[in-house]
């Protein structure tokens, strides 16, 4: 899974940008599921799905739209967007988006995870 | 032709202060392929709607922040935007380029340009979120510095929000004053000025349109080439990273080229502590623009000493310069608390340190007098560096003459200080003496913004390029090669991306880049994307020509041309202007006196704008 180091990262937002292209054909850093927080003069902080345990997000999901395979995965089916998911995450990990009506996550790009692959200063890994 | 709006967002705002009105155009094909972007729109449009002869400070004046096809987008370095005016340095042309995260964020919130005329009846900021625009009070944060300004806004309105603002130095009309955002500049030149002068605060944008791309598959593929590049370039991928700017700033003061009390000597002394070793001892961590994998920005802070808490993105290069050499000052903390002041205040560092400079020359010259400052202010003195920047940023009247540049204030004091005022057609000279680099000096006469080294960099080439033609003292090849650069250059500063990816990219990147991010197929000819670059550049001139150049202002300050270095390997050494500045109006196919010629107008589709 991944490991962020913030230490190394710049702040850069490639890997937004690459995690955009890669879900969504085009760059929308606000729809990238790592997303990079910074607030001059404030150290930047990396917010991903880190795929702790236990893992609060399905534990509050009051209608059991989520689930783990591998990653997390969501039934859009169930989920009314309530967000509890996003308020229990201790990583800021779970995001939204003004034109999205689902949150979504870090889903590893097929284990590709292009954001570790792009990122100039290794502040992204893969561990396990 | 259809145009689908890769690459740009497709719209453009234009603003109208004195009335409060807010008007949307869409972006047209044929500017696009003609200008690219950026500097390229801000030169169309200046030309075309700026009145002859207004007065920089006037409600007429315009103010353009303009990005480019490349902004936002993975191409390496793509955090950046223009503004661009016309100049109360100089009463000419002005574009200022801006990293960070502002361009980025306009062109998510769907503005190709933000164009902003007259003037509020009250101080406003401009809001700009998705398509909803506003003009809100701003009497709040009226006379605020920029990093409090960023506070509140962000406060106020959410993190997200990415702000552009000016400082006290703007408000109060410093001809030298910066547009900020977060700790990145709107460089050179006074922009913040005109801000000010508009009673326009600060400028808050958030969007979250993505940014669509033509040919996504393949822009990714030569990015990621690009990336690859750059990683094990000496430059992008070395010394620019470790040291930040600061990595030439031996190699500059051991060619003699790095200038000292004033430009009266060209090596510094104390650079055995003010060198990239003893910079980088202030350095706390990398920081980067969006989409740059350089990182050449470093966070300093000084945690000790009377200059303890002082903290800046930099202290960069030119600044280190400005506040160090310049005025012959050795404390690196001081430099820092320096620039810090010079980013709260909203001030230019390489024009304030100019004139501190300038001023230090002043009292040693016995021009000026303890009473006409109200101190002492000698080379060396870091205390006075820094009571001189409050006296700049606050202008109190009584200082009001310091904001003005070295130009005017030469001007007004007279006794011969108009001699070593260091400036070209009123902006003052980055760190780069020109007798010791014929590049530099020619850079410096033919920039349109004035004494510049960001429209041409031949000191580069001719001191850290293997090129053995590139001969620094040699007037060979000078002309072809600064009207090259300078075109390449405009093409960056159209698209726009960093210069500082040039020095690891080329020519072929940039219309890689440009094809494949907007599809237009006239971008896939280097020849066609450089020829926007040179139409660009002579659209700028016919600009700077109306406002009443005339070649006599394409020169240096009589020093360079006079007054023979003492020491170092540039010794005994002068600038020999005039050779090179006919071989530069030549090749760029303008008349005797610097004006292009209609055959040249003609080849580079301009022929409407017939003189």
């Amino acid at each position: 899974m991944i490991k962020p180091v913030p230490s190394l990262c710049t702040g850069c937002r490639i890997c937004e940008m690459v995690c955009s292209l890669a879900h969504e054909g085009s760059i929308a850093p606000k729809r990238s599921r790592i997303r990079i927080h910074s607030d001059w003069p404030e150290e930047e902080k990396i917010l991903i799905c880190v795929a702790c345990e236990p893992r609060k997000c399905i534990e509050v999901c009051p209608e059991g739209a989520l689930s783990w395979d591998g990653y997390l995965r969501i039934d859009e089916e169930k989920c009314t967007g309530c967000l509890l998911c996003r308020e229990a995450c201790p990583y800021a990990g779970i995001h939204t988006e003004t034109s999205k009506k689902f949150p979504f996550f870090c889903d590893t790009c097929q284990g590709e995870f292009q954001c570790i692959k792009w990122c100039p200063t290794k502040a992204v890994v893969k561990v396990g | 032709m259809k145009f689908e709006f890769n690459g740009y967002a497709g719209r453009i705002l234009e603003i109208d202060l004195t009335q409060g009105k807010v008007e949307r155009t869409s972006l047209d094909w044929d500017l696009a392929s003609k200008y690219i972007g950026g500097k390229g729109f801000a030169a169309k449009y200046l030309y075309d709607h700026l009145p002859q002869g207004c007065d920089p400070f006037g409600p007429e004046n315009l103010l353009i922040f303009a990005t480019g096809p490349l902004t936002g987008t993975l191409a390496p370095g793509s955090g950046r935007c223009i503004v661009s005016t016309k100049s109360p340095a100089t009463g000419y042309w002005l574009d200022a380029n801006c990293g960070g995260f502002f361009g980025p964020e306009m062109k998510m919130a769907g503005l190709d340009a933000l164009i902003i005329r007259g003037k509020a009846p009250s101080p406003v900021m401009l809001l700009v979120d998705d398509k909803e625009v506003h003009l809100r009070d701003a009497s709040d944060l009226w006379r605020k510095d920029t990093l409090s300004t960023h506070q509140w806004i962000k406060k106020q309105l959410g993190e997200e929000f990415r702000v552009a603002c000016i400082g006290e130095a703007g408000e109060k009309r410093v001809r030298f004053a910066n547009i900020i955002s977060e700790a990145r500049a709107f460089g050179r030149g006074g922009a913040g000025a005109v801000m000010g002068s508009k009673n326009l605060k600060a400028i808050a944008i958030r969007g979250h349109h993505p940014i669509t791309i033509a040919n996504p598959e393949y822009f990714m593929t030569i990015c990621r080439e690009a990336f690859n590049e750059m990683a094990i370039h000496p430059d992008s991928g070395g010394g620019r990273q470790k040291y930040g700017t600061n990595t030439i700033l031996s190699c500059m003061n051991e060619a003699g080229v790095h200038p000292v009390r004033n430009f009266q000597k060209g090596i510094f002394q104390g650079r055995s502590a003010v060198n990239e070793e003893g910079i980088q001892e202030f350095y706390i961590r990398n920081k980067a623009c969006y989409g740059c994998p350089i990182y050449c920005s470093k966070i300093s802070e000084v945690r000790e000493g009377k200059y303890k808490g002082a903290f800046v993105e930099g202290p960069e290069y030119e600044n280190v310069w400005s506040f160090g050499a310049q005025c012959e000052n050795t404390d690196i903390p001081a430099i820092i608390h320096a620039e810090y002041l010079c980013d709260l205040y909203g001030l230019d560092a390489i024009s304030t340190g100019n004139v501190i400079g300038f001023l230090m020359e002043c009292m040693e010259k016995e021009v000026l007098e303890e009473r006409d400052l109200g101190f002492p202010l000698r080379f060396g003195d870091d205390e006075g560096i820094i009571r001189m920047i409050h006296l700049i940023g606050q202008r109190e009247e009584s200082a009001f003459l310091w904001g003005e540049g070295v130009k005017r204030i030469a001007k007004e004091i007279g006794k011969g200080s108009e001699s070593f005022a260091i400036h070209v057609k009123g902006l003052e000279m980055p760190a780069y003496d020109p007798r010791g680099s014929t590049g530099i000096a020619l850079a410096y006469a033919t920039s349109d913004r004035g004494a510049c080294h960001l429209r041409s960099w031949p000191i580069g080439a001719e001191l850290l390029s293997a090129d053995e033609r590139i001969d620094p003292f040699s007037i060979e090849f000078k002309a072809e090669f600064v009207k090259s650069q300078q075109d390449l250059f405009t093409v960056i500063n159209s698209s726009v991306t960093c210069l500082f990816t040039i020095f690891s990219l080329s020519l072929r990147h940039m219309v890689q880049f440009l094809h494949s991010v907007t599809g237009i197929e006239s971008f896939s000819s280097p020849e066609e994307v450089l020829g926007i670059g040179e139409r660009t550049n002579n659209l700028v001139r016919l600009f700077n020509l109306r406002e009443g150049l005339t070649m006599k202002e394409d020169s240096l300050p009589i020093r360079f041309l006079t007054e023979p270095l003492k020491e170092g390997p540039c010794r005994g050494r002068v600038v020999d202007l005039e050779t090179m500045l006919k071989e530069y109006y030549f090749v760029r196919g303008w008349d005797e006196e610097g004006r292009p010629k209609l055959e040249t107008l003609k080849k580079l589709g301009l022929i409407e704008k017939e003189r």
